[in-house]
């Protein structure tokens, strides 16, 4: 019994084994059906409507996501894209307000004091200091008093207590996206409101909101060693494409935003034709269309927004910086690649995920398993964006008592024997192997699925590459792999940022001089 | 009486700001004239339980949506059974299980045979138990069996990867002040449960140098025995093929000698302390709130809930509307009431703000503690504290892994299958003093305990003027 079992596992893993490369990890599922069940629609004002229907669960996963991200910020507004995303949760003209008939004279009270006390401050050292200490009271009072006749949070508030779960939304450098689950019979409160929110927003507590997002940016950038890091990185690596702008926002360019400046912002890139809903759940599309048209379709044709013209230049050579800080070392090191419609991003997904993805990556193999000079390697290709040309990253933790400049030598040992040895066959077979069940996991989950179908009707223009993503990567040969190692990984492409860690001694020194000199 | 009538009114004109919030304007959505359609039926599936007789237990659910096999698989035991000088043993061994290799396969043979098919298993133990989770494509069910057995009863611990463990977990020693929430995180559980309590100890390189190999493979042999095992597979899978495999690789498993000792009791005494750990460098402090929490099984939890919900959860909480909204003090602010089946959880209230506005959001959020109880919720807030449950209830049961994983949990400490509908029914029915009762009876805001990580010469006031007991610094300098 025993030697038969055995036998048996030994041929069942040796059938396993010898799979890959014979064919691919197999399974008859049929994609096509899943394809066939989406539904979309646009309505007049160019609203795109894209709906998946599954019974399973009495709910349906909302998204809406509108092309426009922090690649978008105006130049003197860093940020924007993001502070609006915050905005868009303070209500409309009539939720959230408890007098409507005084709150636009109040509002208007506190545009007008934070325009003149925006100018003078703009004056730098020249600034008056009476003035502008005048001018903050003024502007503390009128903000105290628009506040007093709102009611906070309404528009969250109502989601919420009607089933709402996971309400959030997310500002990427290529989108804006906002996103809940509902139980399905109230999907026509999300459609009233949600459509609402983007007819007639109102941009109340905007100059108390600019207060959080400085929050924010001390939690995520500030006091984050890894966050100061990435904005640092980014913004070496970009010298003209707007990629290279802190997603947050510069703080000075936080506390200069205006209410105006936002709303232009809205009205120049809120519009329907820049929009898609996608709807995942238990939802028929009929009912989904006919009450798009009637909430979604009070919102008027506008003109497209512009795109980002700006490309950036080839490199000329490496770009090198470090940061300083009491933290551990590490690493981030990135190549400028191209956008994720290109020919070439197949193959430069596959070179990520041999280089740097999973247990038996190459780097893990060598700098985590072998020579444990990292308890961290990973690499990424299409960071921190995908729709402009982008980066290939890699980010690395050395272990104790290894440094930045080991683990980099091995990086690109790594890196060189991909340029100069052809991968075998089998190496492929097993990304692909990898890019299905992965495929197939995602359509495990009505939220990641609406996402994600969104993002290519954003990105190619048509929901359906979704669908035709395995295709992609089943083309793929050893040849390309090798072919886009060389082109796009080597030294002149490439932007290397180190944190390196501050002794003891010269933080304490350096901890009373800090603070408002890094910024 | 006087104050009677006075809350009726108050009611009434809540109801009143309420309606004029949704007023219609022209063109305007008009949500009070919507009528919604009833829920379509919430599907609950049967799941099929089977004990095997060695007392390992196994929990079926057909789902032939996609073509997956997935489980799920909880082993009773965790860190809390770590000896006092090798804090990290169980942490080791739940990682060690699935990347130390196994009888049968290396680790090299078993990363690529799982990547190879881009399937995954994973292991882990925390404090309470162990888990494994595995995902494969359902063309590979006799592997998934097959895997699951040689990571539970066959690791071998190699000596290579054991190596390379202790410089991941070197590291996380070395790196764990880089982030002051993480600092903040680690340091309040220590203030609530004790610096040595099992809830709250954690690493230090001595403890780590400590264990040996051998000692993994003792608390393996100890603790994975098929009487601690759950163990939940659903998907695509026929439950009748699938007993005879976990039959065929899991009926040989022996029985432990003796069983695991019981989760450690928590001795807590209520008392004022407010402790900091300096970071001169930080620009925001992070800060800490609150003391002991309760169990699940506290038989008024579910008034604990709404309470809750109105005092710190989301968008609509006092907290949130006090400190983000009104104030403008913080991006993240929150108060969280947990309870647990194994120990008690823990009252705390997190705030993030500006050094100079912490002691100011400090005071604003013991105020509220105070406020929850004594003023009542109004009527928009009670409704808002019970719908933001019930409304949500339906997405208790949107995943077949959810279902599944709650079973098995309530299984373990045996809570009735219609634990969770009765708690929902005792939601429905709370009222206005229900919640104020809960916060008297649970909350103490004269006997809080504070942390703040932050930049103590920076604060908008000293500590000390909080009144809330001596301000103890905490050094968080890592012992060699």
């Amino acid at each position: 019994m025993r030697q038969y079992k055995a036998i048996f596992t030994a041929l069942l893993t040796f059938f396993i084994l010898l799979q890959p490369i014979s064919a691919p990890a197999k399974t008859d599922f049929d994609f096509s059906a899943l394809e066939k069940s989406v539904f979309e629609h646009s309505l007049d004002n160019g609203l795109k409507i894209i709906v998946l229907p599954r019974h399973d669960a009495p709910v349906v996963s909302l998204v809406t996501w509108v092309d426009v991200g922090g690649a978008d910020d105006p130049k003197e507004y860093s940020g924007l894209a993001h502070m609006l995303e915050h905005m868009a949760f303070k209500g409309t003209v009539t939720i959230g307000s408890r007098d409507p008939e005084k709150e636009p004279a109040l509002m208007a009270d506190e545009d007008r004091i934070f325009e003149r006390l925006r100018l003078e401050r703009l004056k730098g050292r020249l600034a008056d200091p009476e003035k502008l200490k005048n001018l903050q009271e003024q502007m503390n009072k009128a903000i105290a008093n628009a506040y007093a006749v709102i009611e906070p949070n309404a528009f969250s508030n109502i989601l919420q207590s009607e089933g709402g779960s996971g309400l959030n939304a997310f500002t990427s450098r290529d989108q804006t996206a906002y996103i809940i689950s509902m139980p399905s019979n109230k999907l026509e409160l999300w459609m009233a409101m949600e459509s609402e929110r983007f007819f007639e927003p109102l941009l109340r507590e905007m100059y108390k909101e600019r207060e959080v997002v400085a929050e924010e940016r001390r939690m995520t950038v500030d006091n984050r060693p890894m966050g100061k890091l990435v904005e640092e990185f980014l913004s070496t690596a970009f010298k003209a494409h707007p990629y290279g702008n802190p997603l947050i926002g510069h703080m000075s360019d936080i506390q200069n935003y205006s209410r105006e400046a936002t709303q232009r912002f809205f009205k120049k890139y809120y519009t329907p034709s820049n929009m898609t809903i996608a709807l995942v759940g238990d939802v028929k599309p009929e009912t989904v269309v006919e009450m798009a048209e009637k909430y979604w379709g009070r919102i008027q044709k506008r003109p497209a927004p512009p795109r980002i013209a700006t490309v950036e230049p080839p490199q000329q050579g490496e770009r090198r910086l470090t940061i300083n800080d009491r933290a551990q070392p590490a690493m981030i090191i990135g190549w400028h690649i191209p956008a994720e419609t290109h020919d070439d991003m197949p193959a430069l997904a596959a070179f990520a995920d041999i280089l740097g993805q999973g247990r038996t990556s190459r780097l893990y193999r060598r700098m985590i398993r072998d020579e444990k000079a990292a308890v961290s390697v990973s690499s990424y290709a299409g960071w921190p964006g995908s729709k402009y040309p982008s980066l290939g990253v890699i980010f690395c933790y050395p272990a104790p008592g290894k440094t930045n400049a080991e683990c980099e030598k091995m990086i690109y040992e790594e890196i060189e024997k991909l340029q100069n040895q052809l991968l075998t066959d089998e190496d492929l077979e097993k990304v692909k192997a990898r890019a299905m069940a992965g495929f197939i996991r995602g359509l495990n989950d009505n939220m990641g699925l609406a996402q994600q179908l969104a993002t290519y009707q954003q990105i190619w223009g048509d929901w359906r590459k979704l669908f035709r993503e395995l295709e992609r990567i089943n083309k793929v040969t050893p040849q390309d792999v090798q072919r886009v190692a060389k082109q796009y990984f080597n030294a002149s492409n490439r932007t290397v940022s180190s944190l390196e860690t501050i002794v003891e001694q010269a933080s304490a020194d350096k901890a009373t001089a800090t603070g408002e000199t890094k910024k | 009486m006087i104050n009677k009538s006075y809350q009726k009114l108050s009611s009434l004109l809540t109801i009143f700001a309420f309606l004029a919030l949704f007023s219609a304007s022209a063109g305007a959505v008009d949500l009070n004239s919507l009528v919604y359609p009833s829920l379509n039926q919430i599907a609950i599936p049967e799941v099929e339980e089977i004990k095997l007789d060695n007392g390992m237990r196994l929990y079926l659910l057909e789902d032939k949506t996609l073509p997956l096999i997935q489980a799920s698989v909880r082993i009773h035991g965790g860190s809390y059974l770590d000896p006092v000088e090798k804090i990290g043993l169980a942490e080791f061994c739940g990682d060690l299980l699935r990347t130390g290799g196994t009888e049968k396969y290396s680790s090299d043979e078993l990363d690529e045979l799982l990547e190879s098919i881009g399937g995954s298993a994973e292991t882990s133990i925390d404090v309470i138990a162990g888990s494994l989770k595995l995902s494969m494509l359902s063309s590979y069910t006799e592997l998934a069996v097959e895997v699951m057995a040689e990571i539970l009863q066959r690791p071998v611990f190699e000596q290579a990867k054991f190596e390379q463990l202790m410089v991941a977990a070197r590291s996380s020693v070395s790196r764990r002040n880089d982030q002051p929430s993480g600092i903040g995180d680690r340091e309040f559980e220590k203030v609530i449960y004790g610096k040595d309590s099992p809830y709250a100890r954690h690493t230090e390189y001595a403890t780590l140098n400590a264990i040996t190999r051998d000692d993994l493979k003792a608390f393996h042999q100890r603790v994975f025995r098929p009487e601690n095992v759950q163990m939940a597979i659903w998907g695509d899978i026929d439950s009748k093929q699938i007993v005879e495999l976990v039959k065929k690789h899991f009926a040989a498993w022996e029985k432990g000698k003796e069983p695991i000792p019981d989760f450690p009791k928590v001795d807590y005494q209520f008392d004022a302390r407010t402790n900091y750990v300096d970071l001169p460098d930080v620009t925001q402090s992070n800060v800490y709130i609150g003391h002991i929490g309760g169990r699940l099984t506290d038989e008024d939890h579910p008034h604990r809930i709404v309470m809750n919900n109105i005092l710190g959860v989301g968008f609509g909480s006092r907290l949130f509307k006090q400190v983000r909204s009104k104030a403008g003090l913080a991006y993240s602010v929150y108060g969280v009431f947990t309870a647990n089946l194994s120990y008690p959880g823990t009252f705390y209230n997190y705030v993030s703000t500006k050094s100079e506005s912490t002691v100011k959001a400090i005071r604003m959020i013991i105020d509220e503690i105070k406020r929850i109880q004594t003023d009542e919720p109004d009527a928009e807030e009670l409704r808002l504290g019970r719908d933001r449950y019930l409304n949500t209830f339906v997405f208790n049961f949107d995943s077949k892994g959810k279902i599944i994983e709650r079973l098995v949990y309530y299984d373990f400490f045996g809570l009735p299958k219609d634990f969770l509908n009765k708690q929902m029914e005792m939601v429905k029915t709370t009222t206005a003093a229900d919640v104020t009762a809960a916060a008297k009876k649970y909350l103490k805001p004269e006997a809080l305990r504070i942390l703040v990580v932050g930049a103590a010469n920076k604060l908008d006031e000293p500590l000390a003027a909080l009144k809330n007991g001596e301000p103890q610094k905490i050094d968080i300098t890592i012992p060699e």
